[in-house]
């Protein structure tokens, strides 16, 4: 597999008053193309700082970024921008929907941002509305939805462009544990059935047990990284199970 | 208190675009009502001041009472000499002529207060008792000798300089009897009585006047100086009366500011308009420092909700919140005052332009400071009371949740049958009669309900708005158009109190354009009637009635017609007088050059010519006939030779000359009631084909130099009148801009405060690919939502202001001024608003297109 994302000799500082924080220090990060990638640390580790710069939202003061064979630090603004509309995916962990905004119209805010008519992408946005499980509520607002449902929203929105990579900040952070494994089970689900490429931070060890891979940051730099083996057939259980009890409730 | 204070102000100074746009409402609110007031008194001041200076020392002037011009004779002198408590009696001639070798049509102005003809006004003076009754200040050469034959004359510099005259010069006076030589001996300043006439003013021995102005034995004003004791209070008023029994009715001894009395009165409609929409400004700025405390309020919920967990009760957050109210106020307020006087300067000028007379500022009145500042400080603490009390129900609770949508007010919800009832109440305004003395107020509360109707209903229409404009700005904006025009939904009640204050401002902007179209309409139809015929010659010496005839007999010539004017006495009912203008025309000839405006557009004009005709018949103007409430068919009691005499009111015409202040009668009742015979002006009708210029060169040629003519062609006059109703309105124009402007800080105050809220938003859309222009639309597409809105509620909001505003002014003046609906207006109102939204949202777009995303999206 290729590496779709390639981060090298990231170092990030910022200024805080009088003071100069190294949030980065000198970290080496790729991911292949279809891996499912978890940054975990602890507060003040710099996964948010690392977060925003593979995602393009922030410059590195040292180092490089390579996203799908195009160099991040050289492009101004606008162009980050457009990088950001089409190749990369955002979850956030407030889910940010627009209130005044349909759920499917949520999902197709990328493209309607783009100038692109919805209408002609009906069947992807479809698609996406039902592997989330939300098709029957697609003319629904956000204040009808729970927050679960709203975050599945937000997932069905950052895969509407099929980007090169899906980047989530905490993505189960505002939820409760039932409805943050459903949101990681789908998360898996469009990594496993769609090819897709996701890295997420998270301070929670269930939601990193979803990722091919666990990197861990302290004061700045890799401390360590885990591989998982055979994460796709334990999301499979998981959800085996949850379906059962599910049926068995109802 | 201390902290209280404290804590107030370093809210205000974390917010500080917040609190800038806040205290400039409050800045120009205030400014605008303190301007007006001294602009106002200003020039009650100075038109009182120039009548009062005229007399200066003197405690009472004794006049003519049949105003006829031909004065009194010098022997009433010693009867007023005579009467005890006179210490002394002044007497003077007063006279208008022409300088001689000047353009007459060049001395002629027009101003708001239907001034003419600008001639030099000539007092025949005794130069040796003059300055006990009137104060000269010499700046060049010499006052005059105490010679009364001299044939010498004293000018005011300003007027010798425009005329290019010096000291010992000889210069032509243009007289009854021709020209006369008398020689400059000096020249004062233009104050005091040297403000008469705007500086056109000289001074002349008191025979020689006589003599040149064939007024031998003649005086038109004596001024009299009370003896101590007799010189104000009860001992003035019994002088008063003193003189009156010994002199009888046939002379009236006034104070000597009364005389401006009438001139005014003309201003009063003007002033009620200043004052009119100077309340509409207030309420543009309540609407706008409401918004703002609100938003604050929303803005700091978790804030005050900590504040209420660690254990400040409600009162003493409504307190903290009323605290800043009051700082802002109180700096808003002090700041307008010094924003007022250089706005009243600014106000004052025009006002001099208008009236064509200089207008002195006065000090800074201190019931218009007192008021300026009561009603800024008032406005606001009334305007943030409201959400100061929401603010004290904010629970602890607020501390700990996320934050949410703001909950609308109940109104927002469910206040629209509310506002219907308001507005039908705000209509029945229209109908409803009342005395021209509360009808002011009756308009004003009219317009303030159905401001707050509006209120009520708005919300409720903002669904449909957002409808039907996101196709229309989708396709202007694109995609971002169609996310921002649905953005307002999300708060209502800000999208509503801006809607409220564009809708304001636009139907000021609206509704001084109808205001102004109407007065143009009847004035235009007023003057094309005044103004008739083709060409219009008059002199600087009165005319002889039989030049009409030879002026017939000119080639190209149709029809001429005679016009003469003279102050006549009105006698009510209570035994008081005024003073109107008597114009007389010749009926005849009249309607065969031109015809009267009748207010009835039924009436029989041939029919009431031929009344007209028959003499002892007026016709009177609609504001005499609301003013004196008379109808065709009454009586109109006059002061005339014969004493005091009926005329039947034949019917009520358009008068807007001496402000609708005047009576038209005939030339036999001119003659044989008031002993004039002699013409002010000829209205002449040129053939169908003949060459208008040919007929005035040939009467030039005929007449021009030996009649003294000047002669005018009636579209020149027209155009110059028109514009002096256009520049009128130019006042009204300035107060509509600064509702404009309140208006604009409410657009950025709202916006502003929906970037703030939506930060963490806008962090996500920028994150997921908007780019900064691109949210710079979606906020101008917001706004230009909001604009769409307030300009077409504010047109609709303009035309019934106008109707009400022009209802008022027929009432509470007498005009009968016919409603107009300008299309320029509504597509001007529109557009404003337009351009005013995106203009104001250029500073709150901006302001989000720079947030950078991380912080946004880290904002809570």
């Amino acid at each position: 597999m290729t590496d779709i994302l390639d981060a090298r000799g990231l170092r990030k500082t910022y200024q805080m008053g009088e003071h100069r924080v190294r949030a980065l220090d000198g970290v080496d990060f790729c991911v292949r193309k279809g891996e499912f990638v978890a940054i975990m640390g602890p507060s003040g580790s710099g996964k948010s700082t690392l977060l925003h710069l593979l995602g393009g939202l922030d410059k590195p003061s040292e180092g490089e970024v390579t996203l799908a064979g195009q160099r991040l630090s050289i492009l101004d603004d606008k162009q980050a921008t457009l990088v950001r509309r089409r190749n990369i995916g955002f979850i956030f962990q407030f889910f940010n929907l627009l209130p005044t905004l349909s759920t499917e119209e949520n999902v197709a805010l990328p493209l309607i941002i783009d100038g692109q008519n919805p209408r002609k992408h009906e069947e992807r946005i479809t698609y996406l509305l039902e592997l989330v499980g939300l098709k029957d509520r697609r003319r629904h607002k956000p204040d009808q939805l729970s927050g679960g449902e709203q975050q599945r929203v937000a997932i069905a929105r950052a895969l509407i462009t099929s980007p090169a990579m899906v980047l989530a900040d905490e993505p189960t952070g505002n939820l409760d544990s039932k409805t943050g494994t459903l949101v990681m089970d789908l998360l898996r689900r469009s990594c496993d059935e769609l090819g897709q490429t996701i890295v997420i931070v998270t301070h929670d060890s269930r939601a990193a047990a979803y990722a091919d891979r666990v990197v861990f940051l302290r004061d700045g730099r890799i401390s360590t990284e885990m591989l998982c083996e055979g994460v796709a057939d334990m999301a499979q259980r998981v959800r085996a199970v949850l379906e059962t009890m599910e049926r068995l409730a109802n | 208190m201390k902290h209280t204070l404290a804590m107030a102000i370093r809210s205000l100074r974390a917010r500080p675009s917040r609190t800038l746009l806040t205290v400039a409402g409050i800045v120009l609110g205030v400014a605008v009502i303190l301007a007006i007031s001294i602009t106002n008194l200003s020039t009650l001041d100075s038109l009182a001041g120039v009548f009062s200076a005229a007399s200066g020392k003197a405690n009472l002037v004794v006049l003519s009472a049949t105003d006829n011009e031909e004065g009194f004779a010098e022997r009433v002198r010693g009867v007023v000499l005579g009467t005890p408590g006179v210490q002394d009696a002044v007497p003077s001639l007063q006279m208008t002529v022409f300088l001689a070798g000047q353009d007459l049509a060049g001395q002629r102005e027009t101003s708001m207060l239907g001034g003419a003809t600008i001639r030099l006004v000539v007092y025949g003076i005794d130069p040796s008792i003059d300055d006990r009754a009137r104060e000269y200040a010499a700046v060049e050469g010499s006052l005059l000798p105490s010679d009364l034959n001299a044939y010498e004359i004293v000018l005011v510099k300003e007027y010798a300089d425009e005329h290019e005259i010096e000291v010992g010069e000889d210069i032509d006076l243009l007289t009854e009897a021709g020209l006369e030589t008398v020689r400059v001996t000096g020249l004062i300043s233009k104050e005091g009585v040297g403000q008469t006439n705007n500086g056109a003013f000289g001074v002349m021995p008191l025979g020689a006047a006589q003599e040149i102005f064939g007024r031998t034995g003649d005086l038109d004003q004596i001024d009299v100086i009370a003896a101590p004791g007799h010189a104000d209070g009860d001992g003035l008023d019994a002088l008063q009366s003193a003189l009156e029994d010994r002199l009888g009715t046939a002379y009236t001894v006034a104070y000597p500011a009364s005389q401006g009395k009438r001139v005014v009165q003309m201003l009063d409609v003007y002033q009620m308009g200043l004052s009119f929409f100077s309340v509409i400004a207030i309420i543009v700025g309540a609407f706008l420092i409401y918004n703002t405390f609100t938003m604050t309020v929303v803005e700091r919920t978790r804030e005050i909700g900590m504040l209420r967990t660690v254990g400040m009760t409600s009162r003493q957050v409504m307190g903290q919140i009323m605290t800043e109210s009051v700082i802002l106020g109180v700096v808003g307020a002090g700041l307008g005052v010094g924003a007022g006087v250089l706005m009243a300067r600014g106000l004052i000028r025009l006002m001099e332009y208008l009236l064509n007379q200089p207008v002195r500022e006065v000090q800074v009145p201190f019931g218009g400071l007192l008021t300026s500042i009561g009603i800024g400080l008032a406005v606001t603490l009334f305007a943030s009371g409201i959400p100061a009390m929401q603010a004290g129900r904010i629970s602890p609770l607020e501390a700990l949740r996320v934050r949410g949508n703001q909950r609308e007010q109940w109104w927002v919800r469910r206040g629209w049958p509310w506002g219907i009832g308001l507005l039908l109440i705000a209509v029945a305004g229209f109908y409803v009669r009342v005395s021209s003395s509360i009808q002011y107020y009756v308009s004003n509360g009219a317009v303030t309900l159905m401001s707050v109707g509006a209120m009520f209903i708005i919300p409720v229409t903002v669904h449909a708005w957002v409808l039907v404009l996101s196709p229309l700005l989708r396709g202007l904006y694109k995609g971002e158009g169609q996310l921002g025009t649905r953005n307002i939904e999300r708060g209502k009640q800000r999208t509503t109190m801006t809607v409220i204050a564009l809708m304001v401002s636009i139907g000021m902007v609206y509704s001084i354009q109808a205001l102004a179209e109407s007065f143009r309409v009847d004035v235009q139809a007023w003057i094309d009637g005044y103004i008739g015929g083709d060409l219009y010659v008059y002199s600087g010496r009165a005319l002889r009635y039989d030049l009409g005839q030879r002026l017939e007999a000119v080639s190209g010539v149709e029809a001429v017609t005679p016009m003469r004017r003279v102050d006549v006495k009105v006698l009510k009912a209570d035994g008081t007088q005024d003073t109107l203008a008597y114009y007389a025309y010749d009926p005849e000839s009249y309607r065969r050059v031109t015809s009267f405006v009748f207010s009835d557009p039924k009436a029989d004009s041939e029919m009431l010519m031929d009344r007209l005709a028959q003499g002892d018949v007026v016709f009177i103007s609609t504001v005499v006939s609301d003013k004196y409430d008379l109808v065709p068919g009454d009586t109109i009691r006059l002061e005339t030779r014969r004493g005091q005499r009926d005329f039947e009111v034949g019917a009520i015409v358009s008068e807007f000359n001496d402000r609708g202040f005047a009576l038209e009668g005939s030339w036999k009742d001119l003659r044989r009631y008031f002993g004039v015979n002699d013409v002010s002006a000829f209205q002449i009708k040129i053939s169908p084909g003949a060459s208008q210029a040919q007929v005035e060169a040939e009467i030039d040629r005929l007449y021009g130099e030996r009649q003294h003519l000047t002669i005018e062609s009636n579209e020149a006059m027209k155009a110059e009148a028109m514009s002096v109703v256009s520049q009128a309105f130019s006042m009204f124009d300035v107060l509509a801009i600064i509702a404009v402007i309140v208006a604009a800080l409410g657009v950025i105050n709202t916006l502003t405060m929906s970037v703030l809220e939506r930060t963490r938003e806008i962090g996500m859309l920028r994150g997921v690919g908007m780019t900064r222009w691109q949210v710079v639309k979606m906020i101008l597409a917001e706004a230009g939502t909001v604009g769409v809105m307030g300009g077409v509620f504010g047109v609709v909001y303009g035309l019934f202001m106008s109707r009400l505003f022009i209802g008022g002014a027929n009432i509470t003046q007498g005009y009968q001024l016919s409603p107009v609906i300008p299309t320029q207006g509504l597509i001007a109102g529109l557009v404003i608003a337009i351009v005013v939204s995106q203009v104001a949202a250029l500073m709150p777009a901006s302001r989000a297109a720079r947030l950078e995303v991380i912080e946004a999206l880290q904002f809570e």
